[in-house]
């Protein structure tokens, strides 16, 4: 696809955003029928594409001038040709964002006329101007960033650097922008007790609509979502590359790139369950009624699935790092105090028990954890306590603990889709039922984020004392790559189901009833059924633009490499 | 070479697994835990053994060509159908359970829509037409003269016109979900709000209409924190009719069991 073809597609995008703006204001006609999939999963293949589309968008070029500044600092050239290969990526795919877009609002006013020039009437100044122009803006910056990359360097890759960080400026504003109709769908503004919400509604101003409840929780969830999103595709980038490639430069290269891709996503991925339960606590917040509907009843089981999707995200991110490790020469020497080790088995137990007696946002199970992780480097200074062990016996042992850590997380406290149907067959016994409330969650949580920390840390002692070779993993972690890749967008489609089904049977919650007869709950089943097949198509599109724009061998790396070197020196 | 030692790999490991698993079993077994949960620790087992397999693993072979395309098709079918598989294989809600719910709780308020109101007259309009025909063609058959019966179920007779005030409130109570915040005949929350069952005693009809319509206007003794952050959603005035809210007044004033120890409301505002 060449820049006019790329231009017309978006041009064609923007009207198609614009004309259904326009159509917004025509008198209601009756909705359109949807044929075999109703138009409430049709809204929803056409928002989860586009949402997909627009977190790559977002997330890959925070990725791509992270990685230009690190190539920029180190002189370091592999770093510049991983920035423009994922932004070459990112433009293609900003075409795919822009299309889903104008077609999220053309099936949206097709489907749910009403309620669509309702939201467009309140939120107005966004949809017909901020909104439009922040993309455009987004559009010009993006493509001046790629297209002056040849132009901008040397002594000029200054300014190219801070054309970047323009533009994730832009993307950063449009996010936070766009999040405000859609959290204020979730937590509308709040009335004052003993104004009605519907009279405030219509008096109310249009930052007291977004500065809602779930907004800013929303941004930072997807924010760092994103992130995540754009490493994980960095890597799955490298994986289809890897595969192809036909030199062993070419492989070093994209192992290369496979490790930075998993390293910037796992890295963003140890906040993520810490934005999430921001989200969570700030809904829960806004309605007591919310928390049982996403924790104990017709959301409980989806969550369920998402304590498995996130258990195996961390069990192959760690997975991945175990691989790199393998590969490097003189990692048996490597070897860390056994307190740690102690310390981390002690982890969920303690965290458990700290979080019982200190719940969030108590800081005093602060002190807990300061010690468990301030301890073991102290107490293994003591005599009698400096027995180290090696790092392999430390990583074995950290999978044990993610193992335990996931069997806590996904422990429910009855296998019932709703509390109304709990019997005692179904449900943990009452002295076991700490296992299934937040503070034991929490602890898994931490658990899974400290082993990955401690795994990383292993990993740097490795590759400053041994010699790693590019290009030499085992082909298993490509699979991995793929399969983080492939994950995290299905667990992104998950709980963006979740999120837009706490809303239960309204539009816009306890303001806007959705009247239609699709307003229930889904099934697990169903849903996952569609959540798939969303990935899928996501999958194949970014397959493709993946094979069209690097498929021809991308551009040869100026730096010698599949050559031993010592690993910290790279 | 790699081969024999893999299969070693798989066995010891798998033994190994099943062998805490078993464990687990019967720990689990012997401290109560029901069938379903010993399952899962069984199957939490089989998951550590099978990622200390993949530890230890010899390298694997690289793909090129059409074997990693064919590869990538099968490493996608297969995740795909583990997903769909085990989001399916866990207890699933049946939507039918919520639709009956949500259609007593919007119906209401459809009809009051400017929408509803049109469909309402329409619906009606046809069914009177209906009658017409149905009357008339009777009235042909009976040679026109005979007094026409009315059909009994024209009539409507809603539970609140018979009377059946406190059994409106108490579908009230399920409607608005106050179980997940209130503990009533032994069921339900007691975390975020009081338990109810002698609130009758406690309250007068009026206060209760108070504390439901204004939240901040009451609060139950041993619940500062909760009444403090908001807990009661200030809500119900905007999305209950006056008749639903006097049906829920009405069913929590019969609620008079003493042996229950429902706090004591405070006066606030």
């Amino acid at each position: 696809m060449n820049v006019s073809t790329r231009s017309l597609v978006i041009v064609l995008g923007l009207v198609l955003g614009g004309a259904a703006l326009a159509s917004a204001q025509v008198p209601p006609a009756p909705p359109a029928e949807f044929p075999y999939t109703g138009n409430r999963t049709a809204v929803w293949i056409v928002a989860q594409l586009h949402i997909l589309f627009a977190a790559f968008i977002l997330g890959a070029p925070i990725f791509a001038v992270v990685s230009e500044w690190l190539g920029y600092k180190n002189q370091d050239p592999k770093y510049d040709r991983l920035a423009k290969e994922v932004t070459k990526v990112t433009v293609i795919l900003y075409s795919m964002t822009a299309l889903t877009g104008g077609l999220f609002i053309f099936v949206l006013l097709a489907t749910y006329p009403d309620f669509t020039t309702w939201l467009i009437k309140h939120f107005f100044l966004i949809f017909a101007l901020v909104y439009p122009l922040l993309f455009i803006l987004e559009t010009i910056v993006l493509y001046l960033y790629f297209y002056s990359w040849d132009s901008l360097k040397g002594e000029k890759k200054a300014r190219h650097i801070a054309l970047g960080v323009l533009l994730n400026v832009i993307g950063t504003v449009t996010l936070f922008v766009i999040d405000g109709p859609t959290s204020f769908m979730n937590t509308p503004a709040k009335a004052a007790e003993g104004v009605s919400i519907f009279e405030y509604i219509q008096t109310a101003g249009l930052w007291d609509k977004i500065a809602n409840y779930s907004w800013m929780p929303l941004n930072l969830h997807r924010l760092v979502g994103n992130v995540t999103f754009g490493g994980f595709i960095a890597g799955l980038i490298a994986a289809y590359m890897y595969m192809g490639a036909k030199s062993d430069e070419e492989r070093s290269y994209y192992d290369w790139m496979g490790f930075v891709g998993n390293l910037i996503g796992v890295g963003a991925l140890l906040l993520l369950p810490f934005m999430g339960y921001l989200l969570a606590y700030e809904l829960c917040d806004y309605d007591a009624s919310i928390c049982p509907y996403m924790m104990a009843d017709q959301l409980s089981m989806f969550f369920e699935m998402q304590g498995a999707m996130v258990g195996l995200i961390f069990l192959a991110s760690n997975y991945y790092i175990w691989l790199s490790m393998k590969r490097i020469q003189g990692v048996e020497q490597v070897r860390i105090s056994g307190m740690v080790m102690i310390a981390v088995i002690l982890i969920p137990a303690v965290m458990s028990v700290a979080w019982k007696l200190f719940p969030p946002p108590e800081w005093q199970s602060l002190i807990f954890l300061a010690l468990l992780i301030v301890l073991p480097p102290i107490l293994s200074r003591l005599p009698g306590l400096r027995f180290t062990v090696s790092s392999f016996t430390m990583i074995k042992v950290g999978f044990l603990m993610i193992v335990v850590a996931n069997a806590i997380w996904m422990t429910p406290h009855g296998f019932v889709a709703t509390q109304a149907l709990a019997t005692e067959e179904l449900e943990l016994p009452s002295w076991a039922s700490e296992l299934a409330l937040m503070p034991a969650k929490n602890a898994a949580a931490f658990t899974l984020v400290f082993l990955t920390i401690v795994n990383y840390i292993l990993y740097n002692r490795a590759i400053r004392s041994g010699t790693i070779i590019w290009g030499k993993i085992d082909f298993t972690s490509q699979f991995v790559l793929i399969f983080l890749a492939f994950s995290a967008i299905w667990t992104m489609g998950l709980m963006g189901t979740v999120r837009s089904l706490t809303r239960k049977y309204y539009h816009v919650y306890n303001l806007m009833p959705d009247f239609t007869a699709e307003s229930f709950t889904p099934t697990l089943a169903y849903s996952a059924w569609w959540i798939t097949g969303v990935t899928l198509l996501f999958y194949l599109v970014v397959s493709f633009a993946i094979v069209v724009t690097l498929g021809g061998g991308g551009q040869k790396t100026e730096a010698p490499q599949g050559t031993p070197v010592p690993a910290g020196a790279k | 070479m790699a081969e024999q030692s893999m299969t070693r790999n798989i066995l010891k490991k798998g033994v190994i697994g099943v062998v805490v698993g078993m464990v687990f079993v019967i720990v689990a077994k012997a401290t109560h835990f029901p069938t379903v949960f010993q399952v899962m620790f069984f199957i939490y087992a089989m998951l550590g053994a099978f990622v200390f397999i993949l530890l230890d693993a010899p390298s694997m072979n690289r793909l090129q060509g059409g074997k990693a395309i064919v590869g990538l098709i099968l490493f996608y079918l297969v995740l795909s159908g583990v997903y769909i598989g085990g989001a399916t294989g866990l207890p699933q809600y049946d939507p039918e359970i919520e639709k009956g719910k949500i259609d007593k709780i919007l119906k209401a308020r459809r009809a009051r829509t400017q929408r509803g109101k049109a469909e309402e007259l329409i619906a009606r309009a046809k069914a009177l037409n209906e009658r017409a025909a149905s009357i008339d063609e009777r009235l042909k058959a009976l040679g026109g003269g005979a007094q026409v019966a009315v059909d009994a179920e024209a009539v409507p007779t809603s539970p609140a016109a018979a009377g059946d005030l406190v059994a409106l409130g108490k579908e009230q109570w399920e409607l608005q979900e106050c179980y997940n915040c209130h503990k009533l005949f032994g069921k339900g929350g007691k975390k975020r709000g009081p338990e109810l069952d002698n609130i009758g005693n406690l309250m007068t009809p009026e206060a209760l209409r108070q504390k439901i319509l204004s939240p901040k206007s009451w609060m139950a003794e041993g619940f500062e924190k909760q009444y403090k952050k908001g807990k009661m959603p200030n809500k119900y005035k905007d999305l209950m009719f006056d008749e639903e809210v006097d049906a829920l007044v009405a069913f929590l004033a019969t609620l008079k069991d003493s042996s229950v120890k429902t706090p004591k409301p405070v006066k606030m505002n």
